[in-house]
């Protein structure tokens, strides 16, 4: 059987490189094939290569600040583009300020994504959630 | 070593004797003739050459005794026409397109995601020479490239197809296209980062190779020759181009404007090293990189060119107005061999030369985004920057002649595109000509002794 295949990237004008490399080495080390788009993503790009690669899952990351306005809209585009089953993640700091994960995660769930990721996750967690969509997705 | 080198271009066959200096990789020209190419019958022309330059009737004898040794290309067909059909425009497509024209040969069409009925239509009315047929990374999408090779399937094409798409259903696409000429090789996008190209191009080459033979005297000259094959004009002068890349020292750099009447041709060798603050994206570009722009050139295309149009800072620099270039351009429909005689014809010229090599400079090179990020400004490029490319050199009939012309002017009408972006064009640079035309023939010289080629081809450019 062929191996999962993800795309992962940090969305928008965000340059935060470090942690996207420690997210594909994490799940790369779990099993799961990455396609690493790196840094400053944009919507678009996400889905081409969604596409392109047959991926079931994008993982979309944001870490300043402006998640809120960069993620809105992602699960729309997908559809409209032809990935009508195709999981949605999405982690990192999400808002500006301090506000509850819940609250967060609600405005997220809202938009689409599947799952919601404060910055402090386990990444094994998010792998294992991975996994166990995918299985589900695929039955 | 005395080695002929040919090339049979589709309105003349040009070739020079040259005399090889294996120890010292240095080379003499001995004699050269230009002569009208019969289209019907290339052997006839090629054969008078041939006789000219090495003062024998019966040069093929030198040959056999080796005396002489022979390169030749041919480009006589105008460049094979391919089709490229990939899934998503910015990825597979677009290596597919770098492929076919680094290959050497020309875009017909180009078609993403499902083919419709009417690119079905247009694909059979077309009937190009090859198709193209990628999509999917190795393991990836198979839902449209088996849909679309199925499609394939049913339509009257007879042309050789080439397909370098997701490697895990080459066999269904084998099978559903067994009834077609199929070759399938590689894929050109076996990991989503890692584009590779090659199998695809070296596919097309073949299909090159096979088909330019085919009649009107070139299988001839194979005969005559004793099994001496020509190779495409535009893939001899590619590898003409990597050859001075890495054998002439302070060229492993350098931009290459090659226009003709139908097409102008831009090759470039540059190795993409962003600096900092700079975010690449999109494809990977390959190291020696050829685009082909069908709609620019000096005169079958005229008519394309003078509608593309200059900037209005270039038509008041020349004093000419847009509707007099369209009637110049449209006056050269059916003459390919006119030579202006007076000034007004000569700006004229001037004029659609400088739309050509900006026009196709700009499409050839990248572009910068410049984003403002919270770490501060942030340059995002795509394609390649050749900003800091210090040479460029002008080869073809008319840049070849014309010593008053400067590309730098006309480069610098293209700084910012319509979308806001800046052109990384090469700004400042050196401008050589080569003045007797000769890198074609250089180039079949090249096969055999390419540091020696490469060589002379330096030196006999002048800087203007």
């Amino acid at each position: 059987m062929t191996k999962t295949t993800i795309i992962l990237g940090v969305i928008g004008n965000d340059c935060h490189a470090v942690g996207n490399k420690i997210i594909e080495n994490s799940l790369m080390q779990a099993g799961i094939n990455v396609v690493n788009l790196g840094v400053m993503v944009s919507q678009d790009e996400f889905i081409d290569a969604a596409i392109e690669t047959g991926a079931t899952a994008i993982l979309v990351s944001s870490i300043y600040g402006h998640g809120e306005i960069d993620c809105e809209g992602l699960r729309g585009r997908c559809i409209e583009r032809g990935l009508k089953d195709i999981l949605l993640y999405v982690g990192g700091n999400l808002v500006i300020g301090k506000r509850d994960f819940e609250d967060i995660e609600k405005i997220f769930k809202k938009m689409g994504y599947d799952r919601v990721f404060p910055p402090s996750v386990d990444l094994s967690d998010v792998a294992k959630n991975l996994k166990q969509d995918i299985a589900r997705l695929a039955s | 070593m005395i080695v002929a080198g040919i090339d049979i271009g589709s309105t003349w066959t040009k070739g020079v004797l040259f005399d090889v200096d294996t120890e010292n990789d240095d080379v003499r020209i001995v004699k050269r003739s230009t002569l009208p190419t019969r289209i019907d019958n290339l052997s006839s022309s090629f054969v008078k050459v041939l006789r000219e330059i090495s003062g024998e009737a019966d040069p093929f004898h030198l040959m056999q005794s080796g005396q002489m040794k022979l390169q030749y290309s041919s480009s006589a067909k105008g460049g094979l026409a391919v089709s490229a059909i990939g899934l998503v425009p910015e990825i597979t497509l677009s290596i597919g397109k770098i492929a076919a024209q680094s290959a050497g040969a020309r875009l017909a069409q180009v078609f993403s995601y499902h083919l419709t009925s009417q690119d079905l239509l247009t694909l059979e009315e077309s009937s190009p020479d090859i198709i193209l047929f990628a999509g999917g990374t190795d393991g990836g999408d198979s839902q449209y490239v088996l849909s679309n090779a199925r499609k394939i399937a049913e339509t009257s094409l007879n042309c050789d197809i080439i397909y370098a798409g997701n490697r895990s259903i080459s066999d269904d696409v084998r099978d559903i296209l067994k009834h077609k000429k199929l070759t399938v090789v590689e894929n050109l996008l076996p990991n989503f980062n890692e584009p590779q190209p090659e199998p695809a191009q070296n596919a097309i080459r073949e299909v090159f190779l096979k088909t330019i033979v085919k009649g009107k005297g070139l299988d001839e000259i194979e005969r005559m020759t004793g099994g001496i094959s020509p190779l495409p004009t535009p893939f001899v002068v590619l590898e003409f181009v990597r050859a001075i890349h890495k054998e002439v020292q302070g060229w492993e750099e350098f931009l290459m404007i090659d226009m003709g009447g139908a097409t102008t041709d831009i090759y470039s060798v540059h190795k993409e090293v962003p600096a900092i603050g700079t975010i690449l994206r999109g494809i990977y570009e390959p190291i020696i990189k050829r685009t082909v722009e069908g709609d620019l050139g000096m005169r079958v295309s005229a008519h394309a060119t003078a509608r593309v149009g200059a900037s209005n800072a270039a038509y008041h620099r020349m004093e000419i107005e847009p509707e007099k270039l369209i009637n110049y351009a449209d006056s050269l429909i059916n003459k390919p061999d006119f030579l202006p005689a007076d000034q007004q014809s000569k700006n004229m010229d001037q004029m659609l030369a400088g739309i050509c090599t900006g026009q196709a400079c700009a499409r050839h090179v990248g572009r910068w985004a410049t984003m403002f990020t919270v770490e501060g400004e942030v340059k995002v490029q795509t394609g390649r920057d050749l900003t800091k490319l210090d040479k460029v050199i002008g080869t073809g009939g008319w840049l070849s002649r014309d010593s008053e012309f400067q590309p730098s002017s006309w480069f610098s009408d293209y700084t910012i595109d319509t979308r806001g972006q800046e052109i990384l064009m090469p700004k400042h640079f050196n401008y050589y000509r080569d003045e007797e035309s000769i890198f074609p023939l250089l180039a079949n010289l090249a096969r055999e002794y390419p540091k020696a080629a490469a060589n002379a081809g330096v030196k006999l450019l002048v800087k203007s």
